[in-house]
């Protein structure tokens, strides 16, 4: 009886005192430019996963500016976090700013964009995929063509790894001869406006003879879309990502063939958890579905990528459902659609 | 334009002649010439516009002359800017009082000639000292040394500005409008202390519009109209009127007036 | 140097103290403004603000900006605006992250890391920063160009000129020398770091003495011999405290383990050490002396405020007021490429984004500090001290959590708010400076 006694508190002990340690913990996010949209639902869904393992939330915005950043890791080391999840602003010069949490025994999530150090665990959808999801779409809708490839910000290292996988798929119709890339260009900061002009420049060069946009992300999507538009063009098939609702919008009017869908919420959710079970003490080794996988400089860095999902006029329904737009707003302005707005 | 009775031997302390400038395509000094003896005071009189300051303005390094020479001392001088001119011992003591309102009464009075420690700083002691001692001369009962000039009231500035002329041991002083912005008392003692340069050897050209003012401080007059000299007068010889009718007429007067 | 006798005596005995210690209220303003501003952000982040940590922090992030704002002080002073420094900025660092990853390696044949690296390439940048800098100057000296036209310009040149530079990459790793100018990477350690302290003591000691006894040699009213030692006791403590801080910020176990390790040795238990004073720190200390003595003791700093106050009477001085303008801008583009060293060495790298909208930042800082955009007025001490509390603002908000977009129109308005407080305080007190 008394052994059981003994026992039974022992383990409240330890269930309190586990939980007591995490109601303790702090986790600090670095975001790289919270102004943009998307970013929220990021959070909220760090927040959700933090509250839920009873882990504290602060963070700091950079607003665009690397040695911001630098500042705000400073900054959240100093109000005592105990693991910083990095939105990077630019990978390489975000070194010292793991250099300091390092030191500090503070681990580190690379939230999206890659960070070149293997002291930062990479969390992520596979963008390779995403790239490829993207250029599969837009090749089914045009097979034969001249293409434009409107990319990322050439800081991201993201912006690459997309443009990879979209080669992939199209490389054999290149090869054939069936598919040519007249215009290529890098989108500085991934604003929109800068690819809308990228995109009419293009197409004044090339005397509007387009056939296929592959586009890497929803902002720049809707830059092409307004370039096209502005030629009586739009409808050619344009690639995305990220589900933004415009997108989303644009989709089922049939003026964007696809958006690939990277549920921010699993992201978020995914980081929080990561973040509570390091600061913990655990090992990057035993979080669920990492692997050490090898960046393209060479770093091996231990990492988990989650699937995105490709959103089409044909599976629009999926969004919906999953509550991550409501129909009011995918269908706006939608005459003769697609399911389910029709 | 001819020289003083008694004086033909001696050269004039400053002789401008045949001095022209433009601006533009306008003429604001059309070949004028005058001097100066030690000793005197020459004004210089005008409607606004005539071309007096202009004028002056040559022999102070402000402007540049189109055409004509300058002789001081009876030797052709060079004068490109303010400093040539005080090489020449020539001080200005400008309408404005070219004063910086945000230094005070010492940098003032040395800017440009500060004078510097061994170690080529700027020695502020000495400046104030230096400044205390001229300004006792001038002025007994200045005390704002530490302000800027910008706090003192408008004779205290103007008494800055003479101080600055007389400190450097001008010989050939030029003044411009000194009494305007004065009151009677200030006037007064602008007019003692242009006796006792005068009495020193210092020329002096005295710029001004109050006929009544020229007539009480200077020797001989000089009237100008649209950059043109109406006539050289000593002020013996003339009265109110005469130089009025100089002025607004742009008639010489007849007879021995000329000078 | 009391005032004119038509004035009565004044009774108030707080006046007389302020002013027999001979200390600018101004500066008291700013520097009570200061540290209020600590004490209430230390109250809400539950004394984290004023560890030895985030002051060490705080310091190494003004170092740029408060660098740049002594250089535009005398910028504003002579009437003039610069609006391109960020840009600069961007160029110098641009050209140095060149020259040590890619021109000495490749083309002459120094590796990156040797010793003679750091030394060229901080005088590539600081020529490359002057040069520009000068031409600003020409442009707005002798082709009569308004300051505000030309800088703009260069804020956009200048940025992009750096981009093609670059090809738009990232460039780093840096050379190992020239990251000892980034805060965190070059401190000199306590004992060092004492040794300073002591010889600025000295020093300040030594100026203060020397100041006494230059006003006695002319028979001037001095300073009572309490207030000497107050002023002195003063100067020392702060001296010394400053320096006490940043000792007391040790360096992190795991850091001193790296360093051990990639010097071939092996870590004593127990063993620590501080940071103090890092290398940056330094680096503005002496900058800012520097350029307070051109200020106030150099006739270049006496002709430039002569020149903002009245350019027609520096002209009729004698004064070359165009080439004051072509030194003044050469000058600020010298410290925007000291600033760039700073900046590009606590970053480690050189990245595209680097000074962007610092232009701003120096400014304000300027301006905060008392420096009058009418031209003839300003301090380096106030702009060191504007750049501090602008810092210190935006930091202390980061802390507590509130928005960046709150927080950067808290800055704005703190910034109007400074020159509000500015212009009634000179209205009242007549321009004293």
């Amino acid at each position: 009886m008394k052994r059981l006694i003994a026992a039974a508190a022992v383990t409240a002990t330890a269930v309190m005192g586990s939980a007591t340690l995490a109601a303790a913990l702090t986790v600090g996010v670095s975001w790289s430019n919270f102004q943009e949209e998307r970013w929220k639902t990021d959070e909220a869904a760090i927040k959700g996963a933090l509250a839920a393992a009873g882990a504290k939330y602060v963070s700091a915005d950079a607003q665009s500016s690397s040695a911001k950043q630098l500042s705000d890791v400073e900054s959240l080391i100093a109000q005592g976090v105990d693991a910083i999840i990095i939105l990077a602003q630019d990978a390489q010069a975000i070194g010292p700013a793991v250099q300091a949490a390092a030191d500090e025994g503070i681990p580190v999530i690379g939230y999206d964009r890659l960070i070149e150090d293997p002291r930062a665990f990479y969390l992520t959808f596979d963008n390779v995929e995403v790239g490829r999801m993207q250029a599969r779409a837009v090749l089914a809708a045009a097979p034969k063509g001249n293409y434009v490839m409107i990319k990322g910000s050439g800081q991201d290292p993201n912006a690459d790894f997309l443009r990879g996988g979209q080669q992939e798929v199209l490389q054999a119709a290149i090869d054939k001869g069936d598919i040519k890339i007249v215009g290529e260009a890098y989108t500085d900061g991934w604003l929109p406006a800068n690819a809308q002009r990228n995109m009419e420049q293009i197409l004044t060069a090339n005397d509007n003879k387009v056939d296929a946009v592959v586009a890497s992300n929803d902002g720049t999507a809707g830059g092409v879309v307004a370039a096209l538009a502005a030629q009586g063009m739009d409808g050619i098939p344009v690639s995305g990502q990220d589900g933004d609702h415009a997108a989303l919008n644009r989709v089922a009017k049939g003026t964007q063939t696809v958006s690939v869908w990277k549920d921010a919420r699993v992201l978020g959710k995914n980081a929080g958890e990561i973040a509570v079970a390091l600061a913990k003490g655990g090992k990057m080794s035993d979080i669920k579905g990492a692997k050490l996988w090898t960046s393209p400089k060479g770093t091996k860095i231990w990492s988990k990528f989650l699937a995105p999902v490709p959103i089409t006029k044909d599976n629009l329904s999926v969004v919906v459902d999953a509550g991550w737009i409501t129909k009011a707003d995918l269908c706006q302005g939608v005459t003769n659609g697609p399911a389910p707005c029709n | 334009m001819t020289s003083a009775p008694g004086a033909l031997m001696d050269p004039p302390l400053v002789e401008m002649r045949n001095i022209s400038v433009s601006f533009g395509g306008i003429k604001a000094v059309d070949d004028v010439s005058i001097d100066l003896y030690p000793g005197e005071v020459v004004g210089l009189l005008g409607h606004n516009g005539a071309g007096k300051t202009t004028l002056i303005k040559v022999l102070s390094g402000a402007y540049q002359r189109d055409a004509g020479q300058i002789f001081i001392n009876g030797e052709e001088a060079h004068i490109a800017n303010p400093r040539d001119a005080r090489g020449y011992n020539i001080e200005t003591i400008y309408q404005t009082l070219a004063l910086a309102d945000n230094l005070d009464a010492a940098s003032n009075l040395f800017l440009g000639r500060e004078l510097v420690t061994s170690f080529g700083l700027v020695d502020d002691s000495a400046m104030e000292a230096e400044t205390r001692k001229i300004m006792a001369r001038l002025n007994p009962n200045f005390e704002k040394f530490a302000n800027p000039v910008s706090a003192l009231s408008g004779g205290q500035r103007q008494s800055v500005a003479i101080a600055r002329a007389v400190y450097f041991n001008a010989r050939i002083l030029i003044m411009d409008e000194p009494t305007a912005a004065l009151g009677p008392h200030e006037t007064q003692m602008v007019a003692e202390l242009i006796s006792q340069l005068k009495s020193e050897g210092i020329g002096i050209f005295l710029i001004s519009h109050d006929i009544h003012d020229v007539m009480q401080l200077c020797d001989r007059a000089s009237v100008m109209k649209n950059g043109h000299l109406v006539g050289s007068v000593r002020i013996e010889h003339v009265s109110d009127d005469d130089l009025l009718s100089m002025i607004i007429l742009g008639k010489p007067p007849a007879g021995p007036a000329r000078s | 140097m009391s005032d004119s006798i038509s004035h009565p005596i004044p009774a108030q005995s707080r006046k007389n103290i302020f002013r027999t210690l001979e200390l600018d209220t101004r500066l008291l303003g700013m520097i009570g403004a200061f540290i209020i501003l600590a004490l209430a952000f230390n109250m809400v982040t539950d004394g984290r603000f004023l560890t030895p940590r985030n002051i060490f922090n705080l310091t190494i992030q003004t170092v740029s900006v408060a660098i740049m704002a002594t250089g535009m002080v005398f910028v504003i002073v002579t009437r003039n605006i610069d609006l391109s420094v960020g840009s600069l900025l961007a160029t110098c660092s641009a050209v140095m992250a060149m020259v040590q990853t890619w021109i000495l390696p490749d083309l002459l044949g120094l590796g990156l890391n040797n010793p003679l690296t750091a030394p060229i390439t901080i005088v590539a940048g600081l020529a490359t920063g002057t040069l520009i800098g000068a031409f600003q100057g020409w442009l707005v000296g002798y082709m009569l160009i308004p300051s505000f036209i030309v800088t703009l310009g260069g804020l956009l040149v200048w940025r992009n000129v750096a981009w093609y530079l670059t090809n738009g990459q990232t460039i780093g790793p840096l050379d190992r020398n020239f990251l000892v100018f980034g805060g965190t990477n070059g401190t000199f350690g306590a004992t060092l770091s004492w040794g300073i302290g002591v010889i600025a003591v000295g020093l300040a000691l030594y100026g203060l003495w020397a100041a006494r006894r230059g006003k006695l040699a002319h028979g001037f009213q001095v300073k009572p011999l309490w207030a000497e030692v107050v002023m002195a006791a003063i100067t020392t403590g702060a001296i010394l405290g400053f320096v006490g801080i940043l000792n007391a910020y040790d360096i992190p176990v795991r850091r001193l383990a790296r360093l051990f390790k990639a010097r071939g040795e092996v870590m004593p238990d127990g063993f620590t050490s501080a940071y103090g004073l890092p290398v940056s720190v330094l680096v503005l200390i002496l900058v800012a002396i520097a350029m307070t003595i051109v200020a106030k003791r150099s006739r270049f700093g006496r002709y430039i405020f002569a020149t903002g106050g009245n350019p027609d009477a520096a002209e009729l001085a004698g004064i070359n007021t165009r080439f004051l303008t072509v030194k003044v801008f050469a000058l600020m583009g010298a410290l925007a490429a000291l600033s760039a060293v700073v900046a590009s060495a606590r970053l480690t790298n050189h990245t595209n984004d680097i000074g962007t909208l610092d232009e701003l930042r120096v400014i304000a800082a300027a301006v905060i500090g008392g420096t009058a955009l009418s031209g003839g007025f300003g301090t380096i001490h106030g702009a060191i001290l504007g750049a501090l509390i602008m810092q210190s603002l935006q930091s202390g908000m980061a802390m507590v959590g509130v928005d960046a977009p709150l927080q950067n129109i808290v800055v704005g308005a703190v910034l109007v708010l400074a020159v509000l407080i500015d212009i009634i305080y000179r209205r009242k007190t007549g321009a004293r400076l």
